[in-house]
């Protein structure tokens, strides 16, 4: 096994998994929180296409942009068309982006784009793939991204260098990328079909500079991410910060269409101080295939990453299990929703500790022992 | 990470699904001997302790296990396959404990007042691989099979002893509507027992089969002290011994028991344990480690 492997991640779970069960517990609500949002988003798995239909007419009455997009190529086609000649682009974390390619895509064509949370902007700048969803540099070691620094950002950062300066340096390097922006994109926890809101949580801070300074905001996510009410996408977002050990979050960012002003005789005149569009793309990339097959519940993944710690394979193999960005237990069955690959599914041994520490109750024992038939039968 | 070899599992499930669908066997096996444990059970009972040889062949699993990629590769014939029972078999040691453990199940059952019987040398394995590799299809033909011969020999009820074959048989229930009783012998019977140990629960006790609290209250009204910590023995984060990962890795198997029984350690240096392949996989790096039916009574 990696030594620096072992080492980072037995810290992270010690870190982690004993605040997520404090929270839990300390919280009770958000267990009945996370059994009602299980419903209300199945209800959305069953009736798929009213519920894209109601969140593309939400975003439009709110004056933002919708779009559809069945796979990949389509989704870029589509970004492409709305960033035109722009040029300088900030990111939010988000593993939709890594599922269509679009930083490697827009790097290829030249545009100078920006992972703006830390974790990934780390991830970018040594040329590697996340090896969580929630903490995408959680296989790097402090002495390790002290070198990653030094080679990329600053060379008077060394191992001594503290992790409060290291923030700081990179802090003062995207400052100057988020000012110069022109188009922010961010993926989305949840989206409200009756309102059409976009909501991002997170802790640095970074989604907010990216989804206000740019005078563009393209917000592209998975239709799973669909939720029938405004509430229902609180709600998600509290289930999954709580399950993620950041509770409460920092920010909770709500976005229902470009800004907006109605401080002149109440006529509402756009834009305002923030973007002056707003575009959400909704993916589709296998997820309605899934919905129509014993991988169905896979589709109620909030992307807490809570089953990854949980999971020995993850333990063993790290971002190898699985097909990042999908890896760890959920990796599996979204790798074979989003990529149709199920070999990975064979490094499981059914350990089962991911099933129990799901708050939406995915079955993914059982669903990953039916992917190993896709794989074998 | 060794790369996956689709080929070889499709050849391990062919080979293992003919020799069961032949001999109800996944492998050749000496079933007169692994059946020794006992000559005072009745044979015409409805209700039977069934074994599905888990305790008794753990120890040669391995032995199986590493010389499956050689017979993979050298395509090895079927009858020399057939001699493997006279050349594979447990060691005296090995095979001891096993009968004792057992038997000493069988004494809590009779202790208990239930009236059972055993199938002897005829006893089926239960087809547990097939479902843990996730040859489902297999696993549901076999399972009809397996039915098939319960029903044929009057069997209506069956008391398993180890968490794969419970849970392989339960699974069953939910697959093909196997509609014979299945009952593991830790929910029929109570025991007194001794010691200060940490658990490492069976993950299909634990979490498959959801039996992590009576387990645990069993053994705590036993006398029997649990030493608890979040990170190891917690339902949530407790983990695997790293057995099911042999059939495609050795080493990885090897690094996750070594992993495994490093955390167990930190607990405490006495493990208790409920399934005879967990006890292959840690007792290689844990000596003080036991199975709950050696020391209770």
């Amino acid at each position: 096994m990696d030594y620096e492997w072992n080492v980072s991640l037995n810290k992270a779970i010690l870190n982690n998994a004993p605040k997520v069960d404090k929270i839990l517990r300390e919280n009770p609500y958000i267990n009945d929180i996370a059994k009602d949002l299980r419903e209300r988003k199945l209800e959305v798995l069953d009736n798929i296409d009213t519920y894209i239909k109601k969140t593309g007419e939400s975003v439009e009455k709110n004056g933002g942009n919708f779009h559809i997009a069945r796979n990949s190529a389509e989704a870029m086609d589509i970004v492409r068309n709305i960033i035109g000649n722009r040029t300088k682009i900030v990111l939010s974390k988000s593993n939709v982006l890594y599922e269509i390619k679009l930083r490697e895509e827009l790097s290829k064509e030249g545009k100078d784009i920006w992972e703006t949370d830390l974790g990934e902007y780390l991830v970018q700048i040594n040329n590697d793939m996340p090896a969580h969803l929630v903490a995408p540099a959680i296989h790097l070691s402090k002495k390790r991204i002290s070198e990653i620094l030094n080679e990329n950002l600053d060379n008077t950062i060394n191992e001594n260098t503290s992790t409060e300066e290291m923030v700081k340096r990179v802090r003062e390097f995207l400052i100057n990328k988020y000012l110069s922006a022109e188009v922010g994109i961010t993926g989305a926890n949840a989206i409200s079909a009756d309102t059409g809101s976009v909501l991002l949580i997170e802790n640095e801070g970074n989604i907010r500079m990216d989804t206000v300074l740019p005078s563009i905001h393209i917000a592209i996510t998975g239709i799973d991410k669909i939720v029938p009410t405004l509430k229902d996408a609180f709600n998600e977002v509290i289930v999954q910060a709580a399950n993620a050990g950041f509770y409460p979050p920092t920010y909770v960012n709500l976005t229902s269409g470009p800004s907006a002003t109605g401080d002149i005789e109440l006529q509402k005149v756009t834009p305002a101080t923030g973007p002056k569009e707003f575009h959400v793309i909704l993916i589709d990339n296998g997820r309605k295939e899934a919905m129509n097959s014993d991988l169905k519940e896979s589709l109620l993944c909030i992307r807490c990453g809570r089953c990854y710690f949980s999971c020995p394979a993850y333990r063993l193999y790290g971002k190898e299990f699985g097909t990042s960005p999908y890896t760890g237990p959920t990796g599996i069955m979204w790798s074979a929703i989003v990529y149709k690959q199920y070999n990975k599914s064979e490094l499981c041994m059914h350990s089962g500790g991911c099933g129990e520490v799901c708050p939406m109750q995915i079955p993914i024992p059982k669903i990953i022992e039916k992917i190993k038939f896709k794989y074998t039968g | 990470m060794e790369e996956i070899l689709r080929e070889r599992i499709m050849k391990m499930k062919d080979m293992v699904f003919e020799n069961l669908m032949a001999s109800f066997l996944p492998f050749p096996m000496d079933t007169k001997l692994f059946s020794s444990w006992t000559s005072s059970l009745s044979k015409n009972k409805k209700t039977v302790i069934y074994t599905s040889y888990m305790y008794q062949i753990s120890g040669i699993l391995k032995k199986y296990e590493k010389l499956f990629p050689k017979i993979y590769r050298i395509n090895m014939p079927k009858k020399l396959m057939g001699l493997s029972k006279y050349i594979i078999r447990p060691g005296d040691s090995e095979l001891k404990r096993s009968f004792y453990i057992i038997n000493n199940i069988t004494n809590l059952l009779k202790k208990s007042n239930i009236d059972f019987g055993y199938l002897y040398e005829n006893e089926p394995y239960s087809g547990a691989i097939l479902l843990e590799s996730g040859f489902l299809y297999e696993f549901k033909k076999y399972g009809e099979k397996l039915m098939n011969f319960f029903h044929e020999n009057g069997i209506e009820e069956l008391i398993t002893i180890d968490p794969h074959t419970t849970n392989a048989l339960k699974r069953l229930q939910e697959l093909i509507n196997f509609d014979i009783k299945v009952v593991n012998y830790i929910e029929l019977v109570d025991f007194k027992g001794s010691g200060e140990f940490v658990i490492h629960d069976s993950c299909l006790y634990s979490r498959a089969m959801n039996m992590y609290t009576t387990v645990r209250k069993k053994i705590n009204e036993s006398g029997i002290k649990l030493d608890e910590n979040y990170l190891v023995t917690s339902k949530e984060m407790g983990i695997c011994c790293g057995g099911p990962l042999s059939l495609i890795s050795d080493k990885d198997s090897e690094d996750i028991s070594k992993m495994r029984a490093e955390s167990l350690l930190s607990v405490n240096d006495n493990v208790l344990i409920m399934c005879p392949l967990c006890y292959e996989n840690l007792s290689q790096h844990i000596s003080n480690i036991k199975d709950l039916a050696e020391v209770i009574s």
